[in-house]
């Protein structure tokens, strides 16, 4: 693990990346197993993983260190782990074994905790869910895994020696969170705006390391990864019901307020 | 041989598209309207290095190919930003000064045009020599150890936004008969230099000027490279551009394609989408094969180009060329059918697309004189003129 107390000269910061269907073409889970048919569509980094990715370069370029990308995954989420050294980040670990398919969000926050244990880091920032599961636990029972304070949904992130502090969104606000370093910081997109790959790093992305871990490299127990093992289990899917018909306010003096009430039913305003 | 592109290349791809998708169409248009320059975007394309892609790496440029530079032109056209620009000034003048021009040139002027800082215009058209260059009169004469510039040029774009012109001239001794150019390196506030604007039928950000030089003042330098080197460094410049307007023109035509197959897919008038009509389907259907045959010739030409062997690369360019103005050109058409009568309206773009979808068959060489080359250089028949 990272420097013991006091400013860390330079920081080891890891980012998670997960590669997930592109949003933008249609999704399918794949019947034989109720899992995720990733096949059927492109990989692409999850959208909010762009934005921890983003922020782990913010904070080396003022801190110094180094940025580490760690993904698991199969083959193909090598074009993720690219593209994210193509943004600017300097090397990457690819967890990847055939034991892994299947792992429910607990399972995977588990392989990972093991796969950071094969790497010194001061924190760990990814993004607060993905676009494909949507749990929203893996940085929570990460931390739980390596006994580390967490950090989530921060929309800014400052650090100090060895004390992180984060601004944590809230519903109406926000709160301050501080914590010791080595920590667990899950990012919202409101944090940053992630940057476009330059064609000089493009063209060095191919040179960085990546080191590739399986299983048994990360130490983990067959026994507790995996579909058959999984604490969760799909039963059963559905396509989503087709969009119903919108609802037409006709404006006869009150559509403002009718306008505004929707708004609020909706928790947009 | 090898018909994918290399791992980099598809991520630059992703990456410029990525960028222009926070631009896009609206953004084009609104820019054109407003007369004003694609200045957010060049620069933010520059500051990534996608506009010096091409130039060398001891220059500020990327150190890669006219392939990587042609790459970013047709994902900025596809993603509704068609960057004429890109064609002028990294890929004809960046290459004729990075291929001949002295040190002190290279010093000077690569390291702008790779970051997007510097731009510069190219002219060769002039009033009586169009598609017939050589019949260009524009003329330099030694005065001391300067040179004195007199002609006129038309249809030069950019001159509002670029900070020199290329200007492709003749020396005085070598005034007439077969053209013997001299390019020379023009600042565009030099005096006795003029650009008036032509009104043109085109929504864009560029504008095309008419200029008159009249007794420029240029120092011996402004000449680019040894004076025995124009033709050369003409020829040098010829096939980027064709490749670089191939480019424009291919990714035009996704834009439109892309347009008319979404609308297609959504639009029913019959209880089905119009899309399952094969009166549309089928059009749209060629579009995308003479499309993917354009693209295909445009990347062989390139890699020719890449690969150092200018002469096979001039064949390639121009029919990529050629081709790619075609689909261009049919491509909004049938666009434009698709989309019935908001293939008209403002708000899909499609109506002035049309006037600009032509430009690949006219600029920078026409279709009948790129048929001409074929007819004379591909199948040896006699010529005509
Ligand atoms: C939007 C735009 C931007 C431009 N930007 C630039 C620029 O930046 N710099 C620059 O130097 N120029 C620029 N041009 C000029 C462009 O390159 C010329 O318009 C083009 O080369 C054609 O020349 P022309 O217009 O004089 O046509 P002409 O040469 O007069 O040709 C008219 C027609 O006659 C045909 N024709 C001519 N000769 C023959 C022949 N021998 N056989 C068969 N048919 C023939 C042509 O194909 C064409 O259809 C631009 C033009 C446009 C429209």
């Amino acid at each position: 693990m990272g420097v013991q107390g006091g400013r860390p000269p330079a920081m080891n910061i890891v980012v998670l990346v997960k590669q997930v269907p592109d949003t933008a073409t249609e999704r399918k889970l794949n019947p034989a197993d109720n899992t995720l048919d990733r096949a059927s569509s492109d990989g692409v980094i999850n959208e909010l993983d762009e934005y921890a990715i983003e922020e782990a370069l913010l904070l080396k370029e003022k801190h110094g260190g180094e940025v580490t990308i760690l993904s698991a995954g199969p083959d193909q989420a090598t074009d993720s782990i690219r593209k994210a050294l193509s943004m600017g980040a300097d090397k990457a670990i690819h967890l990847n074994d055939e034991a892994l398919h299947g792992s429910d969000s607990l399972q995977t926050a588990y392989a990972l905790a093991q796969a950071l244990r094969t790497t010194e880091f001061d924190v760990v920032v990814l993004g607060s869910e993905s676009t494909d599961a949507r749990t929203g636990v893996v940085g929570a029972a990460l931390a739980e895994y390596l006994g580390l304070p967490q950090l989530t949904l921060a929309n800014k992130v400052d650090i100090d020696g060895g004390t992180i502090r984060i601004q944590r969104q809230t519903d109406d606000g926000y709160d301050v969170v501080e914590a010791q370093l080595p920590a667990v910081v899950s990012v919202v997109e409101k944090i940053n705006e992630p940057r476009y790959p330059s064609f000089k790093l493009i063209m060095a992305a191919k040179k960085k390391p990546v080191t590739k871990l399986d299983a048994a490299g990360a130490e983990i127990d067959p026994a507790k990864v995996g579909l058959a093992n999984a604490t969760t289990e799909t039963v059963d899917f559905a396509a989503a019901p087709p969009r119903a018909a919108g609802t037409v306010v006709k404006d006869e003096g009150t559509g403002g307020v009718q306008i505004a009430d929707f708004l609020a039913s909706k928790k947009f305003v | 041989m090898d018909f994918t592109e290399s791992e980099e290349r598809l991520a630059l791809r992703s990456a410029v598209a990525g960028l222009v998708a926070g631009y896009g169409p609206t953004y084009y248009r609104s820019k054109a309207q407003a007369g004003e320059y694609l200045s957010e975007l060049w620069t933010k394309a520059g500051e990534l290095g996608y506009l010096g892609v091409n130039l060398p790496e001891e220059h500020g440029g990327g150190g890669g190919g006219i392939g990587d530079l042609a790459a970013v032109l047709e994902e900025l056209s596809a993603g509704g930003c068609p960057t004429l620009m890109m064609v002028v000034s990294p890929a004809i003048c960046g290459t004729v000064i990075a291929r001949f021009g002295t040190p002190e040139q290279q010093r000077r002027w690569l390291p702008g045009i790779a970051s997007g800082e510097s731009i510069l215009a190219f002219a060769i058209t002039e009033p009586d020599a169009g598609s017939n260059s050589h019949r260009i009169t524009t003329t330099a004469r030694r005065d001391g150890s300067d040179w004195l510039l007199d002609g006129r040029k038309t249809f030069i774009s950019g001159v509002d936004v670029a900070d020199a012109v290329l200007v492709v001239g003749r020396t005085e001794d070598a005034r007439t008969g077969r053209l013997k150019p001299a390019l020379f390196l023009v600042p565009t506030d030099a005096p006795g230099f003029e650009a008036r604007r032509i009104e043109m039928d085109l929504v864009s950000p560029d504008h095309q000027f008419a200029l008159f030089l009249d007794g420029v003042r240029l120092p011996g330098d402004a000449l680019v490279g040894d004076p025995d080197s124009g033709l050369l460094q003409l020829f040098a410049g010829l096939n980027p551009e064709r490749i670089m307007a191939a480019s424009l023109a291919a990714g035009s035509a996704r834009h439109a394609l892309e347009r008319a197959v979404g609308y297609a897919r959504e639009r029913q008038v019959w209880g089905t989408p119009i899309g399952a009509h094969q009166g549309l389907a089928h059009p749209l259907a060629q579009v995308k094969i003479e499309l993917e045959l354009a693209r295909l010739m445009t990347q062989k030409a390139a890699a020719l180009y890449d690969a150092g062997d200018d002469a096979a690369a001039g064949e390639a360019a121009n029919m990529a060329k050629y081709a790619a103005g075609e689909v261009s050109a049919r491509a909004v058409d049938q666009a434009v059918q698709t989309l019935g009568g908001n293939g008209l309206a403002s708000e899909y773009g499609l109506g002035a697309a049309i006037a600009a979808s032509r430009l690949g068959r006219i600029a920078p060489v026409s279709r009948e004189m790129i048929l001409n080359f074929v007819a004379q250089h591909s199948l040896g028949l006699p010529k005509s003129y």
